[in-house]
C-alpha cells in the first residue's frame, strides 16, 4: 500500500483542544474573530483594569504555590481519599502537565500493595501528607 | 523521501461529530464549527484546528451548524427543537428559534441577514434575524424529514434534501422549481457558488449536478457507503467519506482515486474542503475532527516540511523505524515524531 520508507509529514506541534475551564473565546491569546472596533483604541485606565490585573496576579500567586506544594510531596508519603469512602496511601512520585494524573509508588490499596501506579486526579477527592 | 500524511486531530468533543462548517477567509483567516451529539458545538481556527471557543446552551444533540461569511455569527440547529444564532466573536447566544421538532439544517445568507432551517417537521423556515420575533416563511412540500437546506444562485433559490429528493425552489414565490429522486437515502448535499455545483452523495455514490437545472454532470462510485462528499475549491479533486472509516480523495476530471486515508475510529459523518483549498476536514463517530493536507508534505499551518539540509541542530534524525507501522497508530506516530524534533508535549484533553 505504501512504500517502506515514507515518513510522516513533521508538525510544529498538535491543535490545542478545549481548556476544560471554560468556554473559551479568549479576547487575547488566540487570534479572536473579526473585532468590531479598531484594535489600536487604548482601554480606559483606571479601576476595572488593575483589578483585572489584581485577579490575575492573585490566580499566578495561587498556581505558584500549589506548583510548588506539588514539588514538596515528591518522594513522601502521601494519603488519598478516593470514592466510595475508600482511602490508600503512596509514595509521591510525579504529576503530569496538566495535573491529570499522579504517579505514584508502593500504593496501598485494600487488596494489596502496588509497586508503581497512576491515579487519576479525577477519582481523588482530597489528599494530605505531612512535609 | 516520499513523505506520508499526517492528519492533525482535534480532540474535545465526547459524542460524534456530524456536521462541520468552514467560514469564508476573514482578515483573521478561516474558522471551522463543528456540530455534535454531545449538543456543544465548537469553534475553532480552520487552519490549525486549535479550539477557540465551546457554545453553550443547547440542550440535546447538535446535528448541523454553519458560520456566516466572515465568521461573525454561527448557526445551530439540535435536537431540542430549537435552532440559535450566535455571536461567534464572544460565544453568546444571540437568538434561539423555537421548532415544532428536531432541527437539522442551518444556513444563512450571504448578507447574513435571513437564516434557512430544516427539520424532522418536514417544513423549511426562513428567518428575518433582524427580526427574529416575526412568524418566519415557511415552505411545505417535503414528506420525510429535511436533512439539509441551502441557499444557491445568490440566495434567490433553495435547495434541500430530504431522505430520498432533493428539491429546488424559488426564494421569491416559495415555490418547487423541480426535484431530483433518489432510490436510496442522500446521505450529504454541497452547494459550490462558483460553477453552480451540487454535490449529492447517496449509498455509494458521489454525484454532482447543475445546482441551477439540477441535471446531472457526473458520478462516481466509492468502494463504501459515503456520508459526505466535497469538492476543492478550484474542482481539482474531491474528498469523501463514509462508513468504512477512510477518507478517499478523487481527481474530479477523471475520477481516479488518487489517495485513501485510514484513521478515524468511525464512519465518517461530514467532510469539507477549506475556503483556501489547503485542508479539508473530516468529523467522525469517534468524536474526533481531522485535518488533512490537499498536498502532502507542503508547508501550512501546523505542518511543517523539513528538509534534511534543513536541519537546524535541535532535529533527531527522523525515526523511520517505528514500533507501530500500522495506520490505526498514525496518531501515536505523528506525536511522537513531533516529540523526537521538537521535544513538545501534546496535549491531552479529556
Amino acid at each position: 500500500m505504501q512504500t517502506p520508507l515514507t515518513i510522516p509529514v513533521p508538525v510544529l506541534r498538535l491543535p490545542r483542544g478545549p481548556d476544560g475551564w471554560s468556554r473559551g473565546f479568549a479576547p487575547d491569546g488566540r487570534r479572536a474573530p473579526l473585532k468590531p472596533e479598531v484594535p489600536g483604541i487604548p482601554e480606559s485606565p483606571g479601576v476595572p483594569e488593575s483589578q483585572e490585573s489584581q485577579e490575575q496576579r492573585a490566580r499566578a500567586a495561587l498556581r505558584e504555590r500549589y506548583l510548588r506544594s506539588l514539588l514538596a510531596m515528591v518522594g513522601r508519603q502521601v494519603s488519598f481519599t478516593l470514592h466510595e469512602g475508600v482511602h490508600v496511601t503512596a509514595h509521591f512520585g510525579a504529576t503530569d502537565l496538566d495535573v491529570a494524573n499522579f504517579y505514584v509508588s508502593q500504593l496501598q490499596t485494600p487488596i494489596g500493595v502496588q509497586a508503581e501506579a497512576l491515579l487519576r486526579c479525577s477519582d481523588i477527592i482530597a489528599y494530605t501528607f505531612k512535609p | 523521501m516520499a513523505m506520508r500524511q499526517t492528519p492533525l486531530t482535534c480532540s474535545g468533543h465526547t459524542r460524534p461529530v456530524v456536521d462541520l462548517a468552514f467560514s469564508g477567509i476573514t482578515p483573521y483567516g478561516y474558522f471551522l464549527i463543528s456540530a455534535c451529539k454531545d449538543g456543544k458545538p465548537m469553534l475553532r481556527q480552520g487552519d490549525t484546528g486549535d479550539w477557540i471557543g465551546t457554545f453553550l446552551g443547547h440542550k440535546g444533540a447538535v446535528w448541523g451548524a454553519t458560520l456566516n461569511k466572515d465568521a461573525t455569527k454561527a448557526a445551530t440547529a439540535a435536537a431540542d427543537f430549537t435552532a440559535k444564532v450566535w455571536d461567534a466573536v464572544s460565544g453568546d447566544e444571540l437568538i434561539t428559534l423555537a421548532h415544532k421538532h428536531i432541527v437539522k439544517t442551518v444556513d444563512f445568507t450571504q448578507d447574513s441577514n435571513y437564516l434557512l432551517t430544516g427539520g424532522q417537521d418536514k417544513l423549511l423556515r426562513i428567518y428575518d434575524l433582524n427580526k427574529p420575533e416575526a412568524e418566519p416563511k415557511e415552505i411545505s412540500g417535503h414528506t420525510s424529514g429535511i436533512k439539509k437546506a441551502l441557499w444557491c444562485s445568490e440566495d434567490k433559490q433553495i435547495l434541500s434534501a430530504d431522505d430520498k429528493t432533493v428539491r429546488l425552489w424559488d426564494h421569491a414565490t416559495m415555490t418547487e422549481v423541480k426535484s431530483l429522486n433518489f432510490n436510496m437515502s442522500v446521505s450529504s448535499m454541497e452547494y459550490i457558488p462558483e460553477g453552480e455545483i451540487l454535490v449529492i452523495t447517496y449509498g455509494r455514490s458521489i454525484a454532482f449536478h447543475s445546482a441551477v437545472s439540477l441535471d446531472p454532470i457526473k458520478s462516481f462510485e466509492a468502494p463504501a457507503t459515503i456520508n459526505s462528499a466535497s469538492l476543492h475549491p478550484e474542482k481539482e479533486f474531491l474528498v469523501a467519506g463514509g462508513e468504512d472509516f477512510k477518507l478517499y480523495k478523487y481527481d474530479y476530471n477523471s475520477g481516479e482515486e488518487l489517495e485513501s486515508y485510514k484513521g478515524h475510529f468511525g464512519p465518517i459523518h461530514c467532510v469539507r474542503f477549506s475556503p483556501d483549498g489547503e485542508l479539508y476536514a473530516s468529523g467522525s463517530e469517534d468524536g474526533t475532527l481531522r485535518l488533512w493536507q490537499t498536498v502532502v508534505g507542503k508547508t501550512y499551518g501546523l505542518w511543517k516540511c523539513v528538509l534534511p539540509e534543513e536541519d537546524s541542530g535541535e532535529l533527531a534524525k527522523p525515526k523511520i523505524t517505528f514500533p507501530e507501522t500500522a495506520e490505526e497508530e498514525l496518531e501515536e506516530i505523528a506525536s511522537e515524531n513531533s516529540d523526537s524534533i521538537y521535544s513538545s508535549t501534546p496535549e491531552v484533553k479529556a
